[in-house]
């Protein structure tokens, strides 16, 4: 690097100027990034981790037919929402196993808009009582829009760090001039290097990735960001329920006539969407207007196979069950759109897609960890004196544990809470929010008064020992223990039960490594001795 | 089965571009190969990896094909790289032991 300024002249080279902005640009939002990271990595298992969190919702141990199930919920809200303006069903599928509904609880009333939501059984149609929580979807909203703000705010913070994310990418691009020569290159036991090594293997292998998800990470909320391209084009009102059309199934609700005249068989028109997309391709019901003569039924194709969020859907009078349109298609901007944003959510992978995303996800997880840590390893040899570094390293360096280690603890405690919490609780899914927070903010807490090394050690066992436990814990409070779950052949109970014991032992590796880091210390004082020592023989030569 | 197929492809393809490499034949035989071995090797690797992304278009088209191709290429890269690490740790270790 010296050799380039060197070339350089009039000012410090390219590369030289891009390393410093991959570097500050990293670290300014790279604890956010990395809380993003993880918990957009943790959410391809979304539906997983939400019926995990639900042990009370029987297994499904076959996916049941849509069209009978959305006949069975559309009864439902005639008994238990009679009168709402739209309900909206998404039925259970290979990853779900209650259907899930929302509908809106302010009957036709203007300026109000109230949604109540709930989980249905499928055989039955009848809600169901589970446990009040969040289950996977508190990671994944956590993921883009944060908590404890307005949603507005979490939005624009998490557009800005993918912002960050994307300038880090590029500059840490060109940083790496030797993304081919290096490409397999790992030095063992370097310090620095090996760190380098491994931050660059970590980013290089997952590029494809890690720019996709970062750019189309942006595009998800881009009508949030810059409105102003559809606000000068859109007007009217007609082309803005145009516009929306494009983007979503949900149609508006449009005038009640006030005349009630009961829904035609939701079944038929399921059937009809079946003969369409195929048998076990349905995605949601919804019904506008129900009850009343101007009702519409969209039924909407599933995700699975199809690289495109774009809304395919056919709608039905409601009254008669008469198909009015069917939308395959959308505009070719809406449609770039819709592929952006499927490529981010990958809900259309099969299972082995779907672990592919989470392990490249989970690299670059990594990628942001090892560069956060890096920051403080280039910089302490540098230190005048190691015992007391300056205010700006110690608050990386405190950051870096309970941004990493911390958010471990935190996650598999937001698990635990939701496990032993009393079901009984009043609002008891922003308990385990609740506990989520006060386990992190416990382990900021931690980092700050523990001596750097010793927190990082005891808080990467606190997670290994939350994670190892967490299995035994669920064997303990629920009637669905590891064993039962091998037996009935339940992979999703099954597999996150393993996937602790696996994310334990890596916790306990880490943390054996960041113990056994006292024993080179000594060793990287006697190089460092060595050359001071040689640094005097030559002053002595001269 | 394409999975599966494809993923083995990508292994094979990034191990072959690994030994085309020099650091990692200095590392794995002790030598550098004669020129025209490596050269093979490369065009083998890139074959390799082209295959696996022809199967997967083929079998899935282009959307699903390209994202299925960039997981099992990032994961076979990482995996390649980890047993060459391991390799040549334990290489390392041997003549201490001895």
């Amino acid at each position: 690097m010296t050799s380039e300024s060197d070339r350089d002249d009039t000012g410090r080279g390219i590369r030289q100027s891009m390393s410093d902005l991959h570097t500050w640009v990293g670290l300014l939002l790279g604890w956010i990034l990395y809380a993003m990271f993880l918990t957009g990595t943790v959410s391809y298992f979304k539906d997983e981790l939400s019926q995990w969190a639900r042990p009370e919702l029987a297994r499904l141990a076959e996916r049941p037919d849509a069209a009978v199930v959305a006949q069975r919920v559309a009864n439902t809200f005639d008994k238990i929402a009679p009168g709402t303006s739209q309900w909206s069903v998404r039925l259970p599928d290979d990853r779900n196993n209650s259907a899930y509904a929302f509908w809106r609880t302010a009957p036709r009333e203007p300026g109000q808009r109230g949604f109540a939501e709930g989980h249905f059984d499928p055989a039955t149609g009848e809600r169901v009582n589970s446990r009040d929580t969040l289950g996977g979807e508190f990671f994944y909203r956590f993921h883009f829009q944060f908590h404890y703000m307005p949603v507005v705010w979490g939005r624009w913070l998490a557009g800005i760090a993918a912002m960050f994310m994307l300038v880090a990418i590029i500059s840490g691009v060109i940083t790496h001039k030797k993304i081919f020569v290096d490409f397999f290159t790992f030095r063992w036991g370097k310090g620095q290097r090996s760190w380098l090594d491994a931050h660059n293997a970590l980013s290089v292998f997952g590029l494809p990735f890690h720019a996709m998800i970062t750019f189309t990470g942006l595009v998800t909320l881009m009508a949030m960001y810059m409105p102003w391209g559809s606000q000068v084009a859109i007007k009217s009102p007609a082309e803005r329920q145009q516009m929306q059309a494009e983007l979503s199934p949900f149609v508006q609700p449009g005038k009640p006539t006030g005349q009630k005249v009961p829904l035609a068989s939701v079944e038929t028109m399921v059937r009809q969407a079946q003969e369409r997309w195929g048998h076990d391709n349905i995605g949601r019901v919804n019904a506008s207007l129900p009850g009343d003569a101007a009702a519409r039924v969209v039924v909407t194709r599933g995700d699975p196979g199809r690289v495109s969020m774009s809304p395919q859907y056919m709608e039905f009078e409601g009254t008669t069950g008469k198909l009015l349109s069917v939308r395959d298609h959308v505009g070719i901007a809406a449609e770039t759109r819709g592929v952006l944003y499927a490529l981010h959510l990958g809900r259309f992978s099969d299972t082995v897609t779907r672990w592919l995303y989470f392990l490249v996800s989970f690299t670059g997880t990594a990628m942001v960890g090892t560069g956060l840590v890096m920051w403080t390893v280039k910089r302490r040899q540098k230190l005048p004196n190691p015992q007391r570094p300056y205010f700006g390293f110690r608050v990386v360096e405190r950051l870096n544990i309970a941004s990493i280690a911390g958010l471990s603890v935190a996650m598999a405690a937001f698990m635990w809470g939701n496990r032993l919490l009393p079901t009984t609780l009043a609002g008891r899914s922003n308990w385990e929010i609740d506990l989520f927070f006060m386990i992190w903010a416990a382990s900021l807490l931690h980092a700050l008064i523990r001596p750097a090394k010793a927190a990082w050690i005891e808080q990467l066992w606190a997670a290994a020992a939350l994670l190892a436990l967490l299995p035994v814990l669920n064997a303990l409070t629920t009637q669905r223990p590891l064993w039962h779950s091998l037996a009935q052949g339940d992979w999703i109970f099954a597999g996150i039960d393993l996937m602790c014991w696996v994310l334990a032992a890596l916790h306990a590796h880490l943390a054996i490594r960041a113990a056994r880091h006292q024993v080179k210390a000594p060793a990287k004082r006697k190089t460092e001795r060595q050359a001071a020592m040689a640094a005097a023989q030559s002053g002595a030569a001269e | 089965m394409s999975h599966l197929l494809a993923f083995t492809l990508s292994l094979t393809g990034f191990a072959a571009l690994a030994c085309a490499m020099n650091r990692q034949q200095r590392d794995l035989f002790g030598r550098a190969l004669p020129p025209n071995t490596t050269r093979v090797l490369r065009l083998a690797g890139t074959a390799a990896l082209l295959g696996a992304l022809g199967l997967l278009v083929v079998r899935y088209g282009w959307g699903f094909g390209l994202v299925t191709f960039s997981g099992h290429t990032s994961i076979a890269a990482g995996i390649v790289m980890s047993v060459l690490i391991g390799y040549v740790r334990t290489q390392a270790q041997k003549p201490r032991h001895r």
